[in-house]
């Protein structure tokens, strides 16, 4: 024990950072903050510092906070194989802390970004969110952990261990000044291939790539290719608030219209149909989350996650649809219901908006498209069919006859962005930025999703024209029992199209990551 | 777990704080602090020829940490991840805790005492019956030099038998020949920090980034001032680390080597005061490599004449020059010859004993070196002659043994066994920490051989391939779990020591041994004064004063506080010896000077026929240590490389009509492995596939070939001609007309011509 009391002290002769338990960090100026540096020239692909890293933290083997991935490029012989080890990159606009709902993400004055593991929730939203695939579910722990650099390791001098643990001294940790790295030098040296653009995160993480690195580079795991999770919880939670979000527009509007036509109010079982659909999708949402208990804290971060905007105002407007339904129950009338009614219109609306704002995000390149959130609007187009149907059980037949055509022609909306997207995969071509996830992306829905990608093809305009275009013809044609049974089935049609769409919308979704392993691939999920 | 536990399970209420905590600890700061250990141990990691050191911590007497060790000279504090993750292989679950006997067909678990009894009275039946050679042993380059020299000693002089190999033979056989050829003895010349400070390091048929990792650390050292060159068929992770990579055609570096001797001779770089001083056979040298001039030789290896002389030149004319290699050049019908020709290459300009030069024998197990130096196998212990009656009686009288005791020549090969077993001669097999069934070559025959035995006894810390067929198992500990000493690639002699307690009823080798000689009456003639490793080492430096691998300067406490002593170690050379052969140290032979040896290249004697017309390499992948039997219960290493894959070039891909994680068949003349999946790649050439041989779920050694250097023994497992059947091609590509990548290519193009004729739907 005598020969190693001293060695934590000891360094290499070569006065590298690899191999010892010590380093020595130059003490932080002004504006500057830690970061890795990693040399590719000199990576060999050994998994030493994933090992490492595994063996520090405790982590099982399925939970890699650093990754060994490669790319090859060339012709044989002149072929180049590169690797790259990444984990982290201690952002210095970090989107798991920006997206974060519960604030369990802090940017330590070092810049480091650590994890809060108690204040997480579990939600996995950065897992989503970070570009470069960093953040890991933890299953056994109900949280997301991630790289913190060893901060605790280096607030003591200690070696970070996939630095210790690198016998080429490939990774090393140094500190860079923010301002003159955003300058210019990160696009010249923040960039890796088969990484997003650094200048999306600000990504601080320095690279050393070989000079004569050939212009086309094939990750290992190209054709290793994997759905992403059909989140089941969130498949409902989105449906169901839209679908309940334009059903509350239409009876806002029919409301509305009443002032100036003659027409019925909306009755108490549409509001509270409306309620019921708000009440039980908000919170299926929290099934999805590793801990649910702490569901409420997603509402923590409003200043700059759409998720935490999004619990809020979705709770809010929750809250208006059951007042409303309250007015509707003791018939109070008039303006002060429509005024309510209006402003929870508005709320719900930020809360659609704020929804798809969550999936509006660079790593998740077929979200990232306006028309994600034109669809999660016209989603809701099986609201109106619903109320529909209820004015149908209620004998309204000309409440009947609007709210069906209101439906075809939101329904019809969908079916256009429902080809739109189609056309979108057709015409991918290989300069796409992310080529490699779309292409994946259509991979999936062409392979593993063939057969619901055509049910939902085919389903969706039956559902959203062809049943409630049948509806309003045999309630036009007098049989109003018969309509009811048609938009019953155009319900029960669209919501199985939309179900499907959604599971697909998921599942599909390729994410900006990291080139992985032949065999393990990016090892997430 | 109750309804409210699961309830609070399922609300998230425990993230496992406490679990996943670091805590400090003394030596090594922040770490874990559920696997804090209670202690770390000092040693030396168990895997590779490398010789890391590094340090066990010890948890509850389990071991939960493998650290490196920063004051070593070998890896400055680093591992590579398998030795990272080596406490893992102690709690596999494939470990073998009690030893067991076939009963009814099914092993069953006994006491020591009835295995060993059983197993003596069986193996005495045999020898009584069909005469002493009937018994064979095969051991491995892993245990523990002390534990090597037991056993060879036990087998030799106690069990009589002399049809005794390693599977050393698999692997370093051909350098230890090559080493015996040219100097006279074995032992591998250089040292790492030659390959640092080297300005030329020539890296031939070896994947140090894979195999080595840390060896590449040495390497990568003084890289601005340094040149590389890779020479391999295989476009390797090392190739990358290359200055200049040559992409040679499969097994033609003796061609190679002949060519740059040529072109050093032609160009007089050569050291004309070395080879006068210091070696013989020079003028029948330049006579023979006549044959091998540029034009020949740039057509038999497909290397271009210019960088023919390019080669030759940064060799002989660097001031430092080192070549180092692995299995490329040993595992080859021409291994020892080719070693040879890289000798001749360092005699022939004096490229040999000082600092930065080397022809250098990079090792693959732990102790393969051990075993070489006293492991009684191919030669007598500390590098003496089975044939010289000189060192017979020496070694006779230093232990106190009747000369005649010792066998006058060395007996059968590894092969030779194998060989013999299937004539019937050979009808007791005791196989000790190897796995045959999966590391050697045409498995068909060899497990068609193992069947004729009376009796399989297999000694392992895993339930290998190998232990499960055998009628006896012998539970053996393992590293971490004895004491004693490895020796690595550059002769440094590093202690490993015993940090936790044998896995369940297992014993370490050496007990193993000791125990099993009383079952023959054998222990006091041989093992009078052994009782614990340390005896057995005194014993060594004894019969190991004087000789090349003089360890008669080391004491176990010496090597530990010198993080390993490098032999020789005497009153010469106190503190060891960096590299051999220098200016006081004189050649092995009786003239004590080197020999040029002149052998020639020759084309594999299988040849390449229309319905084989791919060349399949096989070697190793980082995450993985040979059989797998270590390192397959690793989930973090296995993990990332479950299966065994073909690399194979997209041209190639797109006849057989495959892409990525297809599935694909290979066949040769021999057998037949299904199931390897599909990585379509550019680092193999057209018409060459690459496949790990660690798989025994992708068995590739069913299609190797029994094809043995004929001086060393060693297997030619790099170049087997091989067929792919993949579900589109069925049958395969058949070669129309010419023949590709090809080593009977003369006088035809090398270009290659090939079309798929064979497809089911085309007929």
């Amino acid at each position: 024990m005598n020969a190693v009391e001293s060695f934590i002290k000891y360094k290499a002769d070569t006065n590298m950072q690899c191999g010892s338990y010590f380093i020595d960090l130059p003490k932080l100026k002004e504006n500057e903050q830690y970061r890795f540096h990693f040399d590719a020239t000199k990576c060999i692909g050994c998994h030493c510092c994933e090992v490492a890293c595994n063996e520090q933290n405790n982590n099982p083997f399925d939970i890699k906070w650093r990754r060994v991935g490669e790319v090859e490029g060339g012709v044989f012989p002149n072929v180049s194989l590169i690797f790259l080890s990444m984990s982290c990159n201690h952002c210095i606009d970090p989107w798991c802390l920006k997206g974060c709902p519960t604030e369990s993400y802090i940017k330590l004055d070092n810049g480091i970004v650590i994890h809060d593991d108690e204040a997480c929730i579990g939600c996995q939203y950065c897992t989503w969110n970070c570009p470069y695939d960093v953040p890991v579910f933890h299953k056994e722990r109900h949280i997301v952990t991630k790289c913190h650099m060893c901060y605790e390791r280096i607030e003591n001098n200690q070696t970070p261990a996939c630095v210790q643990a690198c016998p080429e001294g490939a990774i090393e940790i140094e500190a860079v000044n923010k301002d003159e790295w955003l300058k210019e030098a990160i696009d010249k040296e923040g960039n890796a291939p088969g990484l997003i653009d650094a200048r999306v995160t600000n990504s601080t993480t320095r690279f050393t790539l070989p000079k004569d690195m050939p212009k086309n580079l094939t990750p290992a795991d190209y054709a290793l290719i994997k759905p992403a999770h059909k989140e089941i919880p969130l498949v409902f939670m989105t449906l169901l608030t839209q679908i309940g979000f334009i059903g509350f527009v239409a009876i806002f509007l029919g409301d509305l219209a009443k002032s100036f036509l003659n027409l019925p109010s909306a009755s108490f079982s549409m509001s509270f149909v409306i309620f019921s659909l708000l009440a039980i999708g908000l919170p299926l949402s929290a099934l999805h989350l590793g801990r649910p208990f702490k569901a409420l804290s997603a509402m923590k971060n409003i200043k700059s996650s759409y998720l935490s905007r999004e619990a809020l105002a979705l709770g809010i407007f929750a809250f208006f649809t059951m007042i409303t339904a309250v007015f509707y129950y003791f018939k109070i009338d008039g303006f002060f219901r429509i005024f309510i009614e209006m402003i929870g219109v508005l709320i719900g609306a930020y809360g659609i908006y704020a929804q798809s704002m969550i999936y509006r995000i660079d790593a998740k390149p077929t979200w990232n498209r306006k028309t994600t959130t034109y669809r999660f609007f016209s989603a809701g187009y099986i609201g109106v069919i619903i109320l529909a149907f209820i004015a149908l059980l209620e004998n309204e037949e000309k409440v009947a006859n609007i709210l069906l055509s209101l439906a075809i022609l939101l329904g019809s909306v969908q079916i256009y962005l429902f080809f739109e997207s189609q056309r979108f995969y057709d015409l991918l071509r290989e300069d796409n930025k992310f080529f490699y996830q779309i292409r994946r992306a259509k991979e999936l829905l062409e392979n593993d999703f063939k057969k619901l990608y055509l049910f939902r093809k085919i389903s969706l305009p039956i559902g959203a024209v062809f049943l409630p275009l049948f509806s309003v013809i045999a309630v036009n044609a007098g049989s109003l029992s018969f309509g009811a049974f048609l938009a019953f089935l155009a319900i029960v049609v669209s919501f199985l199209s939309e179900f499907s769409g959604r599971v697909l919308f998921y599942a599909t979704a390729v994410k900006t990551s990291m080139p992985g392993n032949f065999f393990a691939g990016t090892q997430r999920g | 777990m109750g309804l409210k536990d699961k309830i609070k399970e399922f609300l998230g209420f425990d993230i496992k704080e406490d679990k996943y905590a670091l805590v400090d600890d003394p030596v090594f700061g922040k770490i874990s602090k559920e696997k804090k250990p209670d202690f770390w141990v000092k040693s030396t990691c168990g895997y590779c020829g490398v010789g890391c050191g590094l340090y066990i911590g010890v948890k509850d007497g389990r071991a939960t940490y493998t650290k490196g060790d920063p004051k070593h000279s070998v890896n400055f504090g680093t591992l590579c991840p398998k030795g990272l993750s080596e406490h893992y292989m102690l709690y596999a679950k494939n470990r073998v805790l009690r030893p067991k006997i076939r009963k009814n067909g099914v092993l069953e678990d006994v006491s020591w005492q009835e295995a060993f009894s059983y197993t003596a009275n069986e193996f005495k039946r045999v020898q009584k019956e069909y005469g002493k050679k009937a018994l064979a042993v095969i051991s491995t380059g892993q245990l523990l030099t002390e534990e090597f020299y037991a056993l060879g000693k036990f087998v030799q002089l106690g069990l009589e038998t002399n049809n005794y190999d390693g599977n050393t033979t698999l692997c370093m056989a051909s350098a230890v020949s090559g080493y015996k050829q040219s100097f006279g003895s074995d032992g591998p010349t250089g040292s790492y920090e030659d390959i640092a400070k080297a300005d030329a390091v020539f890296v031939i048929g070896a994947n140090l980034a894979d195999n080595h990792p840390i060896i590449v650390h040495h390497l990568m050292k003084n890289r601005r001032k340094k040149k590389i060159v890779v020479i391999d068929p295989r476009r390797s992770k090392t190739s990358q680390l290359a200055d200049i990579y040559v992409p040679i055609k499969p097994r033609c570096d003796l061609a190679l080597l002949n060519g740059l001797a040529y072109i050093i001779w032609e160009q007089g770089w050569y050291d004309e005061k070395f080879i006068k001083d210091r070696t013989n056979g020079w003028k029948e040298f330049v006579a023979h490599i006549q044959k091998y001039k540029p034009g020949e030789v740039s057509y038999i290896t497909g290397i271009e004449t210019k960088l023919l002389y390019k080669l030759a030149k940064l060799y002989a004319k660097s001031e430092k020059s080192l070549i180092c290699w692995t299995m490329g050049v040993n595992q080859s019908y021409l291994g020892t010859n080719t070693v040879s020709a890289i000798n001749n290459l360092a005699i022939m300009t004096g490229k040999i004993g000082k600092e930065g030069c080397a022809p250098f024998s990079i090792t693959g197990q732990c102790n393969a070196m051990g075993t070489r130096e006293f492991g009684f196998t191919s030669s007598i212990p500390g590098y003496r002659k089975f044939e010289s009656l000189k060192d017979r009686e020496e070694y006779a009288k230093i232990v106190n043994i009747p000369v005649d005791l010792i066998p006058s020549s060395r007996g059968y090969k590894y092969a030779q066994i194998i060989d013999a077993i299937d004539r019937g001669e050979i009808k007791a097999l005791w196989v000790v920490c190897t796995n045959p069934l999966v590391s050697f070559p045409d498995q068909n025959k060899l497990r068609r051989a193992l069947k004729k035995l009376d009796i399989l006894v297999v000694q392992d810390a895993f339930m290998s391939d190998s232990a499960k067929i055998a009628d006896v198992v012998f539970a053996a500990a393992t590293w971490g779990e004895k004491e004693g000493c490895y020796t690595n690639s550059e002769r440094r002699v590093n202690k490993a020591n015993k940090a936790v307690e044998p896995l369940g009823d297992s014993k370490s080798d050496l007990d193993i041994v000791l125990e099993f000689s009383d079952y023959f009456g054998k222990r006091d003639l041989l093992f009078k004064d052994f009782k614990e490793p340390k005896d057995v080492f005194e014993e060594i430096k004894k019969i190991s004063k004087g000789r090349l691998c003089d360890y008669s300067g080391m004491s176990y406490e010496k090597i530990e506080k010198e993080g390993g002593i490098q032999w020789p170690c005497n009153e010469k050379y106190p503190d060891g010896c960096k590299r051999l052969y220098g200016e006081d140290m004189p050649f092995g032979h009786e003239d004590k000077r080197a020999k040029f040896i002149s052998a020639d290249w020759e084309p594999l004697k299988e040849g390449l026929d229309e319905k084989f017309p791919f060349i399949l390499n096989t070697g190793r992948t980082v995450e993985h240590f040979h059989t797998r039997t270590k390192t397959g219960e690793i989930k973090i290493l296995n993990n990332l490389a479950p299966e065994a894959w073909i690399d194979i070039n997209p041209a190639d891909a797109k006849r057989l009509k495959v892409k990525n994680y297809d599935r694909i068949s290979i066949s040769s003349k021999r057998g037949r492995v299904d199931n390897l999946v599909v990585r379509v790649t550019q680092s193999v050439a057209k018409g060459t596939v690459f496949v790990p041989f660690h798989f025994n779920t992708q068995l590739i050694n069913l299609v190797t070939n029994s094809l043995f250097d004929p001086i060393s023994g060693e297997p030619n497992y790099k170049q087997t001609y091989i067929q792919l059947h993949s579900k589109e091609v069925p049958d395969g590509i058949i070669l129309k007309e010419g023949i590709f990548g090809s080593l009977e290519a003369k006088g035809e193009k090398i270009e290659r011509e090939v079309e798929t004729i064979a497809e089911k739907e085309g007929r």
